[in-house]
């Protein structure tokens, strides 16, 4: 039974914040979030801990948990902003008018071969929403998959895509998403 | 491609999705156009931002100045919650004096009083709430539905009012107890075999679990409850889909406890679903998780999930023993419902042991105290665990006594239509001589499954 069990006093939830700092500190640096972002973070991690103290066994357990999760999804929705941005960005060239200058022409073509590089299923995907305009809808009934799974899908490749724009350039292959 | 690079707080900004369209096309062109320079700026802060799954030990960071504002940052909200430590109790003090106001006036104006006074838009008020309707939720039906609408009214009113004052629709904390008062409300009118109204609450709540403002604790809570209104409607596959997300929170969460019982969950929807060897397997596993000493009364209720699927599964000497050593707890709890059910297990356990005239003594008990209590469903199960014994036995007559007293008992109390047609037709198969052993289970069986279920429709097979 941990402190939180008990009845609590301030030196008690003092005790236990002592206790939990390192493995909070740790986690923190693991994820590389901003100060700015911890702070809130852990503000509404430990609050959510006062006043469900009652009933939570294992409050170390629980508020590293819930800080993980916390940090997992403060990723995923930075780089869910990041795709989206790339996906306008790329929607928007493809878009323009027929005749581009040399500037985007160029742009165009290391956007085919970027995607080109990317798995079988992400260039299919890819090419009808980029090349032929099909809309989510359109494209579950052409590849005679649900639109969920379609909207999943092109969120997988829209990544792939991404990280090979970001992060590993246009060389390196490998066998994502 | 682009002549200038973009500076590197840009770049930063950009992997994090954070710059404006124009800029975020900017530098997305100037990557594609393949500027290997940014490009390996960008590397390094999409790797920094993706950090690998395995966390916990303290790691070290790239440097000192990092590390010491991380700890500074920490040991400030520290302080931060250490002064807030003092409101909190203080609101739950509050909460708690709310509470017993309120409940001093009837139910109508308890609605009103919380739609009109400000005093009572407090969050402790609608944890409170929220707890009181589950407890009720096991004794008093229809109170646990006045409890828990109270709890949405005030959850809805103080996001109404955060809105409001900032222009949100509502904090991580306020957002999760409005999702999880909804949740309440839906396993309410659940309980009540309200399965619409049922699903209409649950919309609402599924609708507020957006992981980003909403604890995974609480979203597990709505999810639980939601869980539990799909096995009543016999959507096992949902129901399954839906403890298996709850299980992987509870477990990341480190919660042993609510892990066992969402274990323990989990094992009803394979025991309805007829996967009796899933649901042995399943209680099992829960009771290595729950401590009986801390819940005590969730390890006794898996303990008898497990005696009774045993007994169901044709185990019968496994049950008797487990029984055997599960006697103290019950003996424990001490209150008459617990023996109640301790008595109805020890029932069930001697017919499958063939120890029928125990089994009939125990039945017999049990049907007269429920039906003494009012507890109408239970007696009627009671009366067919005991119609199964004396069909086992031959005792035709006895069968067709039983049938007769059973429909004469309960055509007057609150037993449901579907259930009342189930009555009738063991009636009638018992004064013909036709109501064998098969028949006896089937109509129990029946009653099991309906009892959450009043539009179940009872269509014999044999």
């Amino acid at each position: 039974m941990s402190a939180l069990d008990h009845p609590q006093t301030e030196d008690i939830l003092e005790d236990f914040l002592k206790r939990v700092r390192p493995r909070i500190r740790g986690l923190f640096l693991r994820y590389r979030i901003p100060i700015q972002d911890t702070e809130d973070i852990l503000q509404q991690a430990l609050l959510a801990l006062l006043y469900h103290r009652d009933s939570i066994r294992d409050p170390e357990a629980w508020l590293v948990g819930t800080l993980r999760n916390k940090c997992l999804l403060y990723w995923r929705n930075h780089r869910r902003k990041l795709y989206d941005s790339v996906d306008a960005t790329v929607l928007d060239l493809v878009a323009e008018p027929v005749a581009p200058d040399q500037e985007d022409a160029d742009l165009r073509r290391d956007l085919t071969t970027a995607i080109e590089q990317l798995p079988e299923r992400c260039r299919s995907i890819l090419s009808l929403r980029y090349r032929h305009g099909y809309s989510p809808a359109e494209m579950s009934v052409f590849l005679g998959s649900s639109q969920g799974s379609i909207s999943k899908m092109t969120n997988r490749c829209l990544a792939a895509l991404t990280r090979r724009l970001v992060a590993s350039g246009l060389l390196r292959s490998s066998g994502e998403p | 491609m682009t002549e200038t690079h973009p500076a590197r707080p840009v770049l930063e900004r950009f992997v994090l999705g954070d710059l404006p369209r124009d800029e975020m096309r900017q530098v997305s062109q100037h990557l594609l156009a393949g500027c290997s320079e940014c490009r390996q700026i960008t590397a390094s802060l999409w790797e920094r931002a993706a950090p690998p799954p395995i966390v916990e030990e303290i790691v070290e960071a790239e440097d000192a100045a990092e590390r010491g504002a991380c700890g500074e940052a920490i040991d400030r909200i520290f302080r931060v919650i250490l002064a807030r430590e003092a409101e909190v109790a203080r609101e739950r003090a509050q909460g708690r004096e709310l509470f017993d106001e309120l409940m001093r006036h009837p139910p109508a104006r308890q609605q009103m009083m919380v739609a009109n006074s400000a005093r009572f838009r407090s969050r402790m008020l609608c944890e409170i709430l929220l707890e009181q309707a589950h407890e009720a939720g096991f004794r008093e039906p229809a109170r646990a539905t006045e409890l828990a609408r109270l709890g949405v009214g005030i959850a809805d009113r103080l996001a109404d009012r955060l809105a409001e004052r900032s222009g949100q629709e509502g904090g991580e904390g306020l957002q999760g107890l409005r999702a999880r008062a909804w949740a309440q409300l839906g396993n309410a009118l659940r309980i009540n075999s309200d399965h619409d109204g049922s699903d209409q609450a649950f919309e609402t709540a599924t609708e507020l679990l957006d992981p980003a403002r909403v604890a995974p604790h609480e979203i597990a809570r709505v999810l639980d409850f939601e869980a539990s209104l799909r096995r009543d409607q016999r959507r096992f596959a949902e129901a399954t889909r839906l403890m298996d997300r709850v299980i992987a929170i509870y477990r990341k969460l480190g919660q042993r406890g609510l892990l066992g019982r969402s274990l323990q969950q989990k094992s009803l929807i394979c025991g309805e679903s007829g996967d009796s060897e899933g649901e042995i397997a399943l209680l099992r596993r829960a009771l290595e998780l729950l401590n009986p000493e801390e819940e005590p009364r969730a390890f006794l209720s898996a303990r008898h999930n497990l005696i009774s699927a045993l007994c169901e599964s044709g185990r019968p000497r496994e049950a008797f023993a487990l029984l055997f050593h599960t006697r103290p707890l019950y003996l424990r709890q001490g209150d008459r419902l617990h023996l109640l059910r301790l008595r109805w297990l020890e029932g069930a356990v001697s017919r499958g042991l063939q120890r029928y005239e125990q089994a009939a003594v125990a039945f017999r008990e049990v049907r007269e105290a429920f039906l003494e209590l009012g507890v109408d469903y239970d007696a009627a199960l009671a009366s067919l665990d005991l119609a199964e014994v004396y069909a086992a036995q031959g005792r035709t007559a006895d069968v067709r006594r039983l049938a007769n007293e059973m429909l004469e008992v309960f055509r007057s109390r609150k037993i449901h239509r579907e259930a009342m047609s189930a009555l009738n037709f063991l009636q009638r198969a018992a004064s013909a001589e036709r109501a064998e052993l098969v028949l006896v289970r089937e109509v129990g069986s029946f009653f099991r499954k309906a009892r959450n279920q009043p539009d179940l429709q009872f269509t014999p097979t044999s």
